[in-house]
């Protein structure tokens, strides 16, 4: 498992509507901003890149200093993003693919507003659960 | 674009040039010094050659014209490598000296987007940014492994007043002094040599410097000998002096930086002419305004020093710095190159230098290919300098020289860069020298550095700004933090560049910058960087983001001073739900520290601390509604509209016609306005959340108010305040202080409180106003930790109200309420109601009403919501003792007739002579019993009417309990009927105690209604073991009751009977009379209740069981508690409506031997049905064959009818009557008795009547016998009304006769 990983999923007005630091490394209060300063940098490489390739996984788009971060974009456009420090590309692609798939579930139910913040915490604790299968 | 004339063409051109060393006598100095500028910085503002115009023709054959051409002049002192710490102090002021002038941009608002894309580059990547790469370039000078920085030429200088100038010319040239780096072989110190003679015309006359120009041009050569002339103004000195130099201070030019100016150009020309006039009076070439008349920089004081000194020169610096260029320098680099490349190709040709260097000297082959291509490069033949290069990098590869191989790496990328032919291998070569740098380890760092910034301009000229931008931020990694922070904002300014721009990438490396700044101490720039990144961040929802920028803007803006814009900006991160405690603990310390050095209060619109949750705003005032307590206006309006319908007049809810939806009331003339009586308070609720884990303390919380008397004005303009009230205030958002004057007109109350981590708390706001008029709510002020003002206005919002529009809206917020004179109002409370019983609690309680004004009021009514749970008694009540008054008493029927009179249809009318005073109370009882477990919601509203009074004529004072009543004892009865007897029944009542702990005493069971008498049964007479029933335990007893009124049991006695029966031994005589008021009012509304649940058509019977609270065994309770539990509508199980009964002589003595026995039985029949039913009764001969009660061979044997017959059958026949029914089987056998009257009959049976048939039965032979032999047919007709609707006939039955045993005996 990577010791660090910041996982975000943001909906395409650039608001993130989920945040979960997903690393074994204890998480730090002050590495909180620098995280999301770093994905949300990284927007402007996912925004140019995601227009040239049919693939929904970019792989690593962008890097800050040994941080990486890959991106995964669904068909309307809301990022995945993950921001680790490990280097197993199939891991990530697995992570973000079944991540995929619990977020058209949250999708599909009737309650949930496109766009609006994910509360689910079943969705939480399955994500948590990807993150130490696959990171 | 052509490379020269870019940028990065003209940097190369400016620091990549020849260097002249300088050597100087201090006489010669010292003559400079009078014009305050040392040698150097005299001729280096004409070292740079904007048109030489000169033929230049390297290693090929082709000459080529060199338009642009500078000469680099340095003390030899200063030929030497620095360290990188004196040279880093070097650079620091560069960047603090931007920092002053940051300072008034920092007060003015934060850039906006647009502003920002709007920015030309140049102003993105300001002059002292530019300024500083080059500083950082220069760090590097004469560097061991490149020989750009190997002087070229060496300018020797001697005044006129020298003694033996010829002599000090040799000195100066003393080996031991040069620099170390020509001593040690590392530069070639055989080098072109210049010899000037410096004359001070002050000094003497210039014949002097003449002659020893003469002695000097004998002996070193004619042509490298020149004089110069200085100082020819007689006025140049004192005070004079300084003021001639202002100029040129003034514009920042008093070093040799001065010529890398914007607009070079022009500056230098005009500049020169300012020199000139500095150093020469004689009047030989005119050099007045005309020649700077073009200049774009004309400032008049360079005009007026032009006017003041309008004198010409004899030699000028200008000249003999072109002439000491073109024909000294620029042909000694040729023939250089020329020498170097006819060695390197015959060298080349021949084998390769097989011997590894381990350190190179100018000697080697490898330097001088390096000193040949760096040669060629100065005077831009790149190709040459190329091909050079290109040579070396293989060589130094080799040798695994890696610091040299990077270095001429470095160079090919910018010659490939210059000859814009390929891209690809420019960029290979730099990235191949910034990485074999950063390989190399410390030692290399700055180097790359250097190489970066030039790749970083060489990806800008060619516009790949997102390329440069990342290579600023990799060389920003190898600096220290003031440096990287440079670095680092060029790097954001590139991806502002970049198209499209970046501008998340943009505000993150301002951020970087930003925080490099803060930690190498430029608190300014650090400000400055983050208030740029702003608009980047603006309304951003990363909350993290956005807490780090606006905090530490913030945070830094308080340090520097300008409080209001820190507090501003704090003002944004203080409410950080999402942060921990201890960054939340830090942000509002930060907060409160700037706040306080503030040194006042200070008003914030919308503080987010604490959060007002405006949706959950309501407004509280009292009209002709009023409430006993604040947590009865949460109930709807609609039930208590529903509640008050019989109540209040029906005048003032006319409507004109169906069409008017709005009832009109008296209140008219104020349109849709609330109303809200003067002197009493209108309460505003709402919800405060503290959104931090930290206490917060919020004091003085109150309403912003304004009260205009003017009503008639006012009346017309009430609308339309209400709907343009909320704009209004949006557009104009007046400040705090407008509303405290007119604190005379109506009182706001304050309120503190403290909020703990998290909490969110409902306070409620009082304004009280004094006078009539209008009263607007404007919004709440509050005071944040006895510091911070915070204020908020209501918004009502004039879409919304249109939404809201439609059907069944609530009632629509408005902050305009009209004002009205004072009323009498009552208030009032039901004395120790209870919150909690147990079910079936009866208590006597007291409303007390309370008048509190000047006035009386009369005509009061009430009506309460649920009649089970609460009656109002008899003003006769008031005075009894509890529990003592229920008990039975002679007269008990005249007071509950009168309360029904009172008490009808849920309305109660107090007597018309009751009126309470000013300022009297009036307590009235009201009896209480908690009917049902559950959580009962009781509303009462009262009615009262009121003299004198023009607005208003009546108000209705409404109160709400809430009562959570418990289950307490379940009773259930089961009812079934004696077989013996037709109007008697066994009744078994269960008592389950569902109580955790507590316990009840059995006290009394009552039937209601004078028809039954109930009587325990004998068997079980000692009932006192049940008496007390403990928590959780059940208990069955039986009773008899019996039907007095039935025709059929008329005969029994009735003393002996009573509708009541005391369970607790010792309080035989001390029953409850269960007919009295308030139990048999209660009883009543159970009845109906109960009676609507109940399906079944007939009902029997109703008891009332009374029970006593024993308390739980650890504490007995004091007080007596009444319980009383209803049910209603019990009835026998199983019962069909027609029931019938044999009746007889059971036992016959007759002798057989005279003839056969004649029995005569009745039949009794009764039908309990509503409706006229017919019944057939049949008699059978043939015996029913049943295996268990006749025996076959019984019947046929001599003993004739005896047979066993056992107890457990007849019991069994009787609780399976039905089930028997379908297995009715008759057998071909005889049965030993005959029927003899009758086979079978018809009966018409009435409602509720009884009816006899005759039977007679013969028998022939002593025994018992069961005369069932026989079979019962009834239907019910219905009512005709009935049989139209449905086809169906009334429900229809029968059965086979009950078991009825003869002992038949023969006489003896």
């Amino acid at each position: 498992m990577a010791s660090t990983a910041c996982f975000v999923i943001v909906s395409k007005n650039d608001i993130p509507i989920y945040e979960a630091e997903v690393g074994s490394a204890p998480k730090k209060e002050d590495l909180a901003h620098q995280h999301q300063f770093i994905l949300h940098a990284a927007l402007d490489v996912v925004q140019d890149l995601a227009w040239t390739t049919n693939a929904m996984f970019l792989r690593s788009v962008d890097r800050f200093s040994d941080l990486v971060v890959s991106v995964y974009v669904t068909a309307v456009h809301t990022r995945f993003m993950l921001l680790h420090d490990s280097r197993s590309d199939d891991g990530i692609k697995s992570f973000f693919q079944e991540v995929h798939e619990l977020y058209i579930k949250i999708f599909l139910n009737p309650l949930y507003l496109p766009g609006s913040r994910i509360t689910s915490s079943h969705f939480d604790t399955k994500v948590r659960a990807l993150a130490r299968k696959y990171l | 674009m052509d490379p020269l004339r870019s940028y990065l063409g003209r940097l190369l051109l400016e620091e990549i040039t020849p260097v002249v060393m300088v050597l100087t006598t201090p006489l010669a100095e010292a003559a400079c010094k009078k014009s305050g500028l040392s040698f150097v910085d005299m001729l280096s503002p004409f070292s740079l050659f904007k048109k030489i115009d000169v033929p230049v023709r390297t290693a090929s054959e082709v000459p080529y014209r060199l338009q642009m051409f500078k000469i680099r002049m340095v003390y030899a002192s200063d030929v030497r490598k620095e360290d990188y710490e004196v040279a880093d102090e070097k650079i620091k002021p560069v960047v603090s000296e931007a920092d002053e002038k940051a300072l008034p941009d920092l007060l003015s608002g934060p850039p906006q987007l647009e502003d920002v894309l709007g920015k030309p580059e140049a102003e993105l990547c300001p002059l002292w940014i530019k300024k500083f790469n080059r500083e950082l370039m220069r760090t590097l000078s004469f560097s061991e492994h490149e020989t750009f920085d190997h002087p070229v030429a060496c300018l020797l200088v001697v005044s006129s007043m020298d003694k033996e100038p010829i002599s000090k010319f040799v000195d100066l040239f003393n080996t031991n002094q040069l620099p170390s780096l020509l001593n040690e072989g590392i530069m070639d110190p055989q080098i072109l040599k210049h010899y000037l003679v410096l004359h001070d015309q002050q000094e003497g006359p210039q014949d002097i410097a003449v002659n020893v120009l003469a002695e000097m041009r004998s002996t070193l050569g004619s042509n490298d000998c020149k004089l110069l002339c200085i100082n020819s103004s007689t006025e140049a000195d004192g005070s004079n002096a300084d003021n001639s130099w202002l100029p040129y201070k003034a514009l920042g030019l008093n070093n040799h930086e001065g010529t890398c100016f914007l607009s070079m150009d022009d500056l230098n020309e005009v500049l020169q002419h300012l020199v000139y006039i500095m150093c020469v009076p004689f009047p030989l070439r005119f050099a007045g305004g005309t020649n700077a008349k073009e200049g774009k920089l004309c400032c008049s004081v360079i005009f007026l020093a032009l006017d003041h000194y309008s004198s010409v020169l004899p030699l000028l610096i200008k000249d003999f710095m072109q002439d000491f260029a073109s024909n000294h320098i620029i042909p000694y680099m040729e023939q250089k190159i020329r020498v170097l490349n006819q060695q390197v190709a015959t060298t080349r040709k021949g084998f390769r230098n097989q011997i590894k260097n381990l350190w190179y000297t100018f000697t080697s082959i490898e330097s001088q290919i390096r000193v040949l291509g760096d040669f060629a490069f100065m005077l831009r033949d790149y190709e040459l300098a190329l091909s050079n290069y290109r040579l070396l990098a293989t060589d130094y590869k080799l040798d695994k020289a890696w610091k040299r191989f990077a270095g001429v790496q470095e160079m090919s990328g910018l010659c490939y860069s210059m000859l814009d032919q390929s891209r690809k291998d420019a960029e290979y070569c730099m990235e191949n020298a910034f990485s074999t740098y950063l390989r190399i380890g410390s030692s290399g760092q700055r180097s790359a550095t250097r190489c970066g910034l030039w790749w970083a301009e060489m990806l800008k000229t060619r516009g790949q700004y997102r390329e440069a931008s990342s290579v600023y931020f990799r060389i920003s990694n190898e600096e220290p933090s003031l440096h990287s922070a440079v670095l680092l904002e060029q790097a954001a300014s590139c991806y502002l560049l970049s198209s499209p721009p970046m501008l998340r990438k943009y505000g993150f490396h301002l951020i970087l910058a930003g925080n490099s700044y803060y930690m190498s101490d430029q608190k300014k720039h650090a400000v400055r960087t983050y208030r740029n990144a702003l608009f980047v961040y603006k309304q951003n929802p990363w909350s993290y983001i956005n807490d780090h920028v606006h905090f530490n803007v913030g945070r830094w803006y308080g340090v520097l001073g300008i409080l209001d814009v820190a507090i501003k900006h704090l003002l944004e991160v203080i409410a950080c739900s999402h942060q921990s405690l201890s960054t939340q603990n830090m942000f509002l310390n930060d907060f409160f520290h700037y706040v306080q050095s503030m040194g006042k209060k200070f008003d914030v619109h919308k503080l987010q601390l604490p959060v007002f949750n405006m949706s959950s705003l309501r407004v509280v005032h009292e009209d002709h509604r009023t409430y006993a307590s604040d947590a009865d206006v949460d109930v709807s309006e609609s039930t208590w509209q529903e509640l008050e319908e019989e109540l209040i007049p029906s005048s003032s809810v006319v409507r004109t016609n169906w069409l008017d939806t709005q009832p009109k009331s008296s209140l008219r003339k104020f349109k849709d306005s609330s109303v809200c009586v003067a002197g009493e308070a209108v309460k505003v609720n709402v919800e405060l959340k503290n959104p931090l884990q930290i206490p917060v303390d919020v004091s003085g919380i109150s309403l912003i108010c304004q009260l205009s008397t003017n009503l008639d004005a006012l009346s017309s303009d009430v609308s339309g305040l209400t709907l343009d009230g909320g704009k209004d205030q949006v557009n104009i958002e007046p400040s705090v202080s407008i509303f405290e004057t007119n604190a005379d007109n109506f009182i706001v109350s304050q309120l503190d409180i403290i909020l703990r981590g998290g909490e969110s708390k409902r306070v409620q706001l009082d304004v009280t106003p004094k006078v009539e008029g209008v009263l607007k709510l404007v919004g709440i002020r509050w005071t944040l930790s006895n510091s911070v003002v915070g204020y908020q206005y209501f918004e009502f919002d004039a879409q919304k109200k249109n939404k809201k529009g439609k059907k069944g809206r609530r009632r629509p917020f408005n902050n305009n309420l009209v004002v009205i004179k004072g009323l009498p109002k009552l208030s009032g409370s039901i004395e120790h109601m209870p919150t909690k019983a147990f079910a079936g609690d009866l208590q006597l309680l007291k409303l007390n009403l309370r008048n509190h004004s000047e006035f009386a009021v009369k005509g009061i009514k009430m009506k309460i919501s649920n009649p089970r749970f609460l009656i109002p008694g008899d003003s006769s009540d008031i005075g009894l003792e509890f529990s003592h008054c229920l008990k039975k008493q002679k007269q008990s029927v005249v007071s509950s007739k009168s309360m029904k009179e009172n008490f009808k249809g849920l309305l109660f009318v107090f007597p018309q002579d009751i009126e309470i005073q000013a300022g009297a109370t009036l307590s009235w009882p009201i009896w209480f019993h908690a009917a049902t477990p559950g959580n009962v919601s009781l509303y009462i509203s009262l009615y009262y009417e009121m003299e004198n009074s023009s607005d208003i004529k009546y108000r209705t004072l409404r109160m709400h309990y809430s009562v959570e009543v418990l289950p307490s004892l379940d009773i259930s009865f089961a009812i079934s009927m004696s077989s013996s007897r037709l109007q008697e029944y066994i009744v078994r009542m269960d008592v389950v105690n569902k109580t955790p702990s507590e316990s009840f005493v059995l006290h009394q069971l009552s039937c209601v209604g004078s028809k039954w008498a109930i009587s325990a049964l004998t068997s079980c007479s000692s009932i006192s073991s049940v008496e007390t029933v403990s928590a959780n335990q059940a208990v069955s007893c039986f009773f008899k009751i019996k039907d007095f009124e039935a025709d059929s049991c008329k005969e029994a006695g009735s003393g002996s009977y009573r509708s009541d029966i005391a369970l607790h031994p010792g309080t035989s005589g001390d029953v409850f009379d269960v007919a009295r008021a308030p139990l048999a009012d209660f009883h009543f509304q159970e009845r109906y209740r109960q009676g609507k649940l109940a399906k079944g058509p007939c009902s029997l019977l109703d008891f009332v069981l009374i029970s006593k609270a024993a308390g739980n065994s650890s504490k007995p309770s004091p007080d007596l508690q009444l319980l009383s539990h209803h049910t209603c509508h019990c009835s026998a199980r199983n019962q069909s409506p027609v029931w019938w009964l044999m009746e007889g002589p059971r036992t016959i003595t007759h002798d057989f031997s005279k003839s056969c026995c004649e029995v005569s039985i009745q039949l009794v029949i009764h039908n309990s049905a509503e409706h006229r039913s017919s019944v057939r009764v049949a008699t059978f001969d043939a015996m029913p064959e049943k295996s268990q009660t006749v025996h076959p061979h019984d019947s046929t044997s001599v003993q004739g009818g005896w047979y066993d017959v056992s107890l457990e059958n007849d019991i069994k026949t009787i609780s399976s009557a039905k089930s028997t029914h379908h297995e009715k089987q008759y057998s071909k056998s005889i049965s030993p008795y005959v029927w003899c009257s009758l086979s079978s009959a018809q009966i018409d049976l009435q409602p509720d009547s009884c009816s006899r048939v005759p039977l007679k039965v013969c028998i022939f032979a002593p025994g018992t016998y069961n005369f069932s032999n026989y079979e019962l047919q009834w239907k019910v007709h219905p009512s005709k009304r009935a049989q139209v609707n449905e086809d169906v006939n009334g429900p229809s039955g029968g059965g086979p006769g009950h078991p009825f045993y003869v002992t038949v005996l023969q006489s003896v």
